[in-house]
């Protein structure tokens, strides 16, 4: 096979079953962005530090600008537009929201595709546990506490105040 | 009045976390980022860029690349100079360039990194394929690595119409006495302050979506861009266009931190290619691009005298400033100004001189980045705390003795013009005292150094000029903003910011609720579209009062022309009318309420009303910033530091500080949080490296090392919201502050933690390896 020979791939992606003839080449990142318009998938670096691009594979979180589309063949593949249920968002985006998770919404994809794979394995994580999974992605909007309080609210978890007025 | 169930209430939004309207697309992988954009017909375009730092193109061979399946075109540097308007200048950082340069290097290049030639082809794919397959024969000029380098005038100029690499020769400003300060001093402390290269690094890189129509002639550019409207002059200069012709828009923007203000020589490439070849054609940057080309920020060297008493009286300092601007016009050349004003900060000096000289130099241009002027603050705090060490003080004492102190009645000015009104320096130290217990601190940090651990404290002050006061430094300018009220009582904010995470669209909103009287719900903030959004860009921290107090008045002058008009429906008074919840009534008659969309279509049904009556329901107004005003605060830091392994721990960090009135605290929470994390990147982690030969060694997030949840701590906030100084509008911004005063709070922190060492820290950074040198652990 060479690099530019077409190949054929055929994968579920949230929910659905789409079937395409791509480039051997072809980053998975590219082929949910670009062939099949699922632009919510962000690259922040294309080198696989960043996690923007991050997706879940067959209950994996993976980094789709690090693997080929023809790698994850057969395989059932979500992203963040797969997160909402009918148009309504699900406890993580609700508890995000509330938190004010986010600020520029580059990484965000990437964060909420790792979380949600934590979260299936370990839904009760500890607060060094969600730092610990957080620490694979960056953000550079937020400093990461809004992220972690997002996490804590989602599961349930004491959030710590943060605001405070003095007169 | 009390309200009863029928009658609706006053809704208030300003001051609330209101959840944010941007978030429902964010969330869900809905938003609309420049890379998004995919046109018919698009075309991808790829640059070649230069390996050398310095050095005259002697060949350069497209012919394999033309070769290649899906390649369009191939433009070398000449090739392309051609399609630029030949009477337009070389654009600089808000105006015309100090010196002339090309969009791509058409004879020498001028960085690692630099442009050679661009590639459009079918696919991204293909035109890389392509790029990769251009040569280019280079004869090296001798790099010019750094400031020193610049200013030896034996170095080849970098661009031969300056003449030699020196910018901005020595140039002197004093204030006040300087003499007698130094005359009347016990002692000068000397220190040669120096702040690294680092930069914004947005999780989005640059990018643009060209796209001309060669059947109207008109261009469409879709960007990532704080400032549309001045990317819209750019291009309208560089492609030879009439104004009329060109629009620029920005959805969705993957934060910025102040790199994405005006447009980019690669913007202008593919504007100029999409002209050419009469297609949309895209350009996203990739990371490697990014970190090398992108633009850098804050290489500068301080040397500072500080003449002072034996009892911490701070009498004057003299510092010259000496900046490496790297290669093509950015910031650099004008940071002198501003450091100049800032420096003095809230402190009360007797005599300040300052001298400023900037470097050309082959490396990446000096860009904004989130408080460009930060090394003023960096240098003032760090020095204070090199004052106290010296002196034997507390460099608590030490700032309680030399911050201005102000009469309610009579604020103090800083030396170099501007007033200190609203400035709350003095309040926001005090109040850390009260936060923290520093006394407690010193017990446990004497018990552990007793068992080898090393902890530190650091505290710093500052205040950011946003928008800044009123008087002693020229206006505040002029902020305009577009509202209409829509025929279905929708409340339309045309708003010349530009948000690029900074929560506008909720912000904005919440002013004009509150103002107008509507649910939040019903105002929509249009943003990002020079066809239908006043000039402006976002930045500077002003958003808060300039587009905020721009919301407030306008809403108002808008509702005022509602009330007028509907007084001839209800025939009321316009002063007995009100507009709450979306409903116009006559106060305190329930009843008479009316849903605005049922208002608007009733008044502009009605024959025969007062040539007067101005049905447009719209207004468009310009804000003068009101009195202005600081922000400013006190930031602690407590830290450990691995003597073992260099490793810096933050264990507390504690933010208090003044914008004024909150419009929307989990908003500025996270400004405040986003800024400290990016200060912890700065001295811990982050440098745009380049080497004695500014070969660039940080191309990748493996080399260029970001702050992750690992890094950044929990960071307490205490809000001081004192002093309002207008009638209405006291949100002052907070976009700067925390990645101003992060860095020499954290320097501070670590000098002290270090302190039994006798290290004396003058830079700002200190990864491992540096804390290892500075502690004589490393031979």
């Amino acid at each position: 096979m060479t690099l530019g020979e077409a190949v054929d791939v055929a994968l579920t992606v949230n929910g659905s079953r789409r079937e395409a003839q791509v480039e051997a080449r072809r980053t998975l990142a590219d082929f949910l962005r670009e062939d099949l318009g699922l632009t919510g998938t962000h690259l922040g670096c294309e080198h696989g530090v960043c996690g923007a691009c991050t997706v879940i594979l067959d209950g994996e979180p993976v980094r789709s600008c690090l693997m080929f589309a023809v790698q994850a063949r057969d395989a059932t593949v979500t992203t963040i537009e797969g997160l909402a249920v009918e148009g309504v968002m699900n406890n993580l985006q609700e508890a995000m929201r509330e938190s004010h998770g986010f600020q520029c919404g580059f990484c965000t994809p990437g964060f909420l595709m790792q979380i949600t794979a934590m979260l299936a394995d370990n839904p009760n994580p500890t607060e060094a546990e969600i730092r610990d999974t957080l620490s694979g992605n960056i953000c550079r909007c937020t400093g990461y506490e809004s992220i972690l309080n997002g996490v804590l609210r989602a599961i349930g978890a004491d959030v710590p105040g943060s605001h405070q007025s003095v007169p | 009045m009390e309200a009863t169930a029928s009658q609706p209430i006053a809704q208030r939004f300003i001051g609330e976390s209101v959840k944010r309207s941007e978030d429902p697309r964010i969330l869900t992988g809905a938003g609309n980022y420049v890379d998004d954009v995919q046109l018919p017909g698009m075309l991808h375009a790829c640059f070649t860029r230069s390996p050398m730092a310095h050095a005259r193109i002697t060949s350069i061979d497209i012919s394999a690349a033309l070769e290649q399946p899906g390649v369009v075109a191939v433009f070398t540097g000449p090739q392309l100079q051609e399609l630029v308007d030949p009477e337009a200048v070389s654009p600089g950082f808000f105006g015309p360039a100090p010196f002339k340069y090309t969009v791509l290097a058409t004879d020498k290049v001028r960085l690692v990194g630099d442009l050679v030639a661009v590639v459009v082809a079918d696919s991204r794919y293909r035109a890389e394929d392509a790029a990769a397959l251009i040569e280019v024969d280079y004869e090296d000029l001798g790099p010019i690595a750094s400031a020193e380098a610049a200013f030896d005038s034996s170095g080849t100029p970098i661009f031969e119409d300056l003449g030699s690499n020196v910018l901005t020769q020595p140039t002197k400003s004093s204030f006040g006495d300087v003499e007698a300060a130094f005359a009347a001093a016990d002692r000068v402390v000397t220190a040669r302050i120096r702040q690294h290269r680092h930069q914004n690094v947005p999780m989005e890189c640059r990018g643009v979506v060209a796209d001309f129509d060669p059947g109207t002639g008109e261009l469409m550019v879709h960007g990532s861009n704080q400032g549309p409207g001045l990317a819209k002059m750019v291009m309208v200069a560089q492609l030879g266009l009439e104004p009329d012709k060109v629009r620029v828009v920005c959805g969705d923007i993957g934060g910025s931190f102040g790199l994405k203000i005006g447009t980019s020589r690669e913007e202008i490439a593919t504007a100029l290619l999409s002209k050419h070849l009469g297609r949309p054609v895209k350009w996203i940057e990739d990371r490697n691009e990014h970190l090398m080309a992108s633009g850098h920020a804050r290489e500068e060297t301080l040397d500072v005298e500080a003449a002072v008493t034996d009892q911490g009286d701070i009498l004057g300092f003299k510092v010259k400033m000496v900046v490496d601007t790297g290669a093509y016009p950015g910031m650099g050349g004008m940071l002198g100004g501003i450091v100049q004003a800032m420096f003095p900060g809230p402190y009360s000096l007797k005599g300040f001189e300052f001298e400023f000289s900037a470097a050309v130099t082959n490396k990446a241009s000096y860009v904004a980045y989130r408080g460009p002027w930060a090394a003023e603050t960096f240098t003032r705090e760090v020095t204070v705390d090199l004052i106290a060490a010296e002196l034997g003080l507390d460099p608590l004492e030490v700032r309680r003795r030399n911050i201005a102190f102000q009469p309610a009645d009579n604020p103090a000015s800083m030396l170099t013009g501007r007033s200190l009104a609203s400035c709350t320096a003095r309040e926001s130290l005090e109040h850390m005292t009260k936060v923290v217990d520093i006394p407690a601190f010193r017990a446990r940090q004497a018990a552990a150094r007793a068992e080898g651990r090393y902890l530190g404290l650091g505290l710093a002050t500052y205040i950011e000029a946003a928008p800044g006061p009123r008087g002693g430094g020229g206006g505040l300018g002029n902020e305009a903003m577009r509202m209409a009220l829509d025929e279905d009582g929708t409340l339309l904010v045309f708003t010349a910011q530009m948000p690029h995470g900074q929560s506008h669209e909720t912000t904005l909103a919440q002013v004009a609720a509150e103002e107008f009287g509507v649910p939040f719900e019903s105002v929509r903030v249009v943003a990002g579209d020079t066809d239908r959004v006043p000039f402006g860009f976002t930045g500077g921290s002003r958003s808060a009062t300039m587009a905020g107090g721009a919301s407030l008045h306008t809403a108002r002058a808008l509702r005022q022309k509602v009330l007028e008009a509907s007084a001839h429906l209800f025939e009321a008074d316009p002063a007995d009318l009100e507009i709450v919840a979306g409903q116009v009534g006559v106060r305190g008659v329930p009843v008479s309420a009316r849903p605005l969309a049922q208002v608007v279509a009733e008044i502009r049904g009605t024959d025969g009303l007062p040539e007067e009556v101005d049905t447009s329901f719209e207004v468009t107004n310009a804000y003068d910033g009101g009195e202005g005003g600081w922000s400013g605060g006190t930031h602690l830091a407590i830290v450990e530091v691995d003597v073992e392994t260099g490793l810096v721990e933050v264990e507390r960090y504690v933010v208090v500080e003044d914008c004024g009135k909150l419009i929307n605290p989990a908003v500025v929470e996270g400004q405040v949080r986003g800024g400290v994390a990016q200060g912890i990147g700065a001295v811990l982690l982050e440098r745009s490296a380049y080497d004695e030969n500014a070969q660039f060694l940080a191309g990748t997030f493996m080399d260029y090392l970001l702050p992750t949840a690992m890094n950044v701590p929990r960071i307490e906030i205490h809000h001081l919201e004192t002093v309002p100084l207008d009638p209405d509008v006291n949100f002052r911004g907070v976009g700067e502050g925390g990645m101003i005063i992060a860095p020499p709070t954290l320097v501070n922190a670590i000098a002290d933690a270090l302190s039994p060492f006798g290290v004396r820290i003058e830079e700002q950074h200190l990864p491992p390896l540096r804390i290892l040198e500075l502690i004589g652990a490393l031979d």
